[in-house]
């Protein structure tokens, strides 16, 4: 049944491509964040829809769109260098298998994110594109959220819809994607043209963002708290009333507090002492197993190199028996621990060149929202005033992705690589405006001289 | 239960915003560039010799006859000049 509602869902969007193809990619973003094929589990499972869904998006565009005003920028051409060099470390992987299953998925986000700003080439797309990409996170967050207010969470113990750990059904990447989406949010109950501002958008946004809030609570995902205090970080730059933010923001936090599980706490008491904890110690060894190993291999080891890792370290083990508890300090040995950091998985796996790319293609991103928003700030036409707060936006959600990729292995997430297109097509199109302005402004001024001159030879 | 309630107003929202997309003209075509470039072509016709001409003849026959009528601004001489065939043949 909820395969039959999937694909008609499929469907009716094939259909309404057909007046504008544009859509096609709008559905490829569906397909790509909900995974609906691996939701149902009878028809649709065996259908390659994320693969029609790909091939309709880059064929409409193709064949079909105006390609009125693509461009081709700096940022695509370090997503396109890193996409060739990748491909190249896959050829010479130390593990070649698993490295070729890695390089299936992550060359379609990156040559998506590639392709995607030759799309967006209207701010009705922009929006369009930003808001399709929201609500899809978005039905995941809703159910998670209401699952963890109705019935507890827990790490690992949440279910989504897919509970295979994998893409952003994964709980630590859900968090960080949720908490950097809540930025672009509140930008819809302002400026959104598709779904006016009104107060059913702004309560269906607060109920969103407390959703939002919710993953990393229901998850138990540490990563997801740091995500916040990111955001409250970020978001003082854009308040008025500081003082009053920090205290509402602290006052929040403490009545929160009560109704957190005590597993929570347990949990996220690790954060303080990483030697207590298999999983936040071992990433430190990682970390330093990785420097060591491209010290040797300085183009890295392609995809899933840390599967070669083998490392020894002494850590509490704590072992009850009755009413004692003895601790003692055991050698435990590990191996294959993946990265959990995307800075060390591009180091580890694209070597310094790699991670070069990728640290050039978000700096530069964050750079350019920041020159956008300073150009754009005082606009106050209904036609530009949308331009800085999305800026700011996407700049905030971008921060969060860094900071929660600091302790995730994230460098390819395809949501990430969406908002990258995103920020791409925002500087595209201000560039546009900047240079139609520039020339309308010229035409203008010639038009005015020489009609003083005609004004001026009629008085003579 | 809960999937079910929000994977219904997930695909029900995305549904009424696509549909909503389907039906408005600016999703290909972007009203404030497309405004810029067509101000920006009037203004090219108007300072244009062709453009220039007409509204020397126009000023011109305004002093003539003047009291026969108001004088042809450039604009709409320009106007003029568009409305002709071979014009319209050079701005396709």
């Amino acid at each position: 049944m909820l395969d039959l509602v999937f694909l008609a869902f499929i469907f009716y969007v094939l259909l309404l491509g057909l007046k504008r193809p544009f859509l096609w990619v709008l559905l490829y973003v569906y397909i790509d964040i909900l995974a609906p094929q691996r939701i149902g589990y009878s028809i649709i499972a065996s259908l390659p829809v994320s693969l029609i869904a790909f091939a309709a998006a880059f064929g409409g565009w193709l064949l079909l769109d105006r390609k009125e005003g693509a461009r081709f920028s700096l940022r695509q051409g370090l997503m396109l260098a890193l996409l060739l060099y990748a491909w190249w470390t896959t050829g010479h992987a130390d593990f070649p298998a698993e490295a070729a299953t890695k390089w299936d998925w992550v060359w379609k986000a990156l040559l998506f994110a590639i392709v995607l700003p030759f799309t967006l080439t209207t701010r009705l797309r922009i929006e369009a594109l930003a808001l399709v990409l929201l609500l899809s996170v978005a039905t995941i967050v809703i159910g998670t959220g209401m699952k963890t207010v109705l019935g507890g969470g827990g790490y690992e113990n949440l279910k989504f819809f897919v509970n295979d750990n994998s893409g952003i059904y994964e709980s630590s990447t859900l968090a960080t994607v949720a908490i950097g989406l809540i930025p672009m949010i509140w930008w819809f109950t302002r400026h959104g043209t598709l779904f006016r501002p009104h107060w059913a958008v702004t309560a269906f946004a607060a109920a969103l963002t407390f959703a939002c809030l919710l993953v990393p609570i229901g998850t138990e995902a540490r990563t997801g708290l740091l995500c916040i205090a990111a955001l409250g970080v970020l978001l003082l730059r854009y308040t008025r009333r500081r003082l009053l933010f920090i205290a509402g923001a602290g006052a929040l936090g403490l009545a929160a507090l009560p109704f957190l599980p005590q597993s929570y706490y347990e949990r996220m008491a690790t954060i303080a002492e990483p030697g207590g904890d298999e999983s936040a110690s071992t990433r430190v060894a990682v970390w330093q197993w990785t420097l060591d190993y491209v010290a040797e291999k300085p183009l890295g080891g392609g995809f899933d190199a840390y599967r070669g890792n083998r490392f020894a370290y002494v850590m509490p083990v704590k072992e009850v028996a009755g009413n004692t508890t003895t601790v003692q300090y055991q050698e435990v040995v590990d191996e294959g621990r993946a990265f959990h950091s995307a800075f060390f998985e591009l180091l580890g796996e694209q070597g310094w060149p790699g991670l070069i790319l990728w640290l050039a293609l978000h700096g530069l991103g964050l750079w350019q929202m920041e020159r956008i928003y300073r150009r754009w700030k005082g606009a106050e036409a209904e036609e530009e005033v949308w331009i800085a707060p999305l800026a700011a936006a996407l700049q905030m959600g971008a921060v969060i992705y860094l900071v929660g990729a600091l302790f995730q292995g994230i460098g390819y997430q395809p949501v990430m690589l969406m908002l990258v297109g995103l920020q791409i097509a925002l500087h595209t199109y201000c560039l546009r405006i900047d240079s139609a302005q520039a020339r309308h402004a010229r035409s203008a001024e010639r038009r005015a001289a020489l009609d003083s001159k005609l004004g001026g030879a009629v008085a003579a | 239960m809960i999937d079910y309630f929000a994977l219904a107003l997930g695909h029900g929202l995305i549904a009424i915003a696509l549909l909503r997309l389907v039906l408005r003209d600016d999703c290909d075509v972007d009203p404030l560039l497309e405004r810029l470039k067509a101000d920006t072509e009037e203004n090219r016709r108007a300072a244009s010799p062709a453009g220039r001409n007409a509204a020397r003849r126009a000023q011109a026959g305004g002093h003539g006859e003047a009291g026969a009528g108001e004088a042809d601004s450039g604009e709409q001489a320009a106007q003029r000049e568009r409305a002709k065939p071979g014009a319209q043949a050079a701005q396709r």
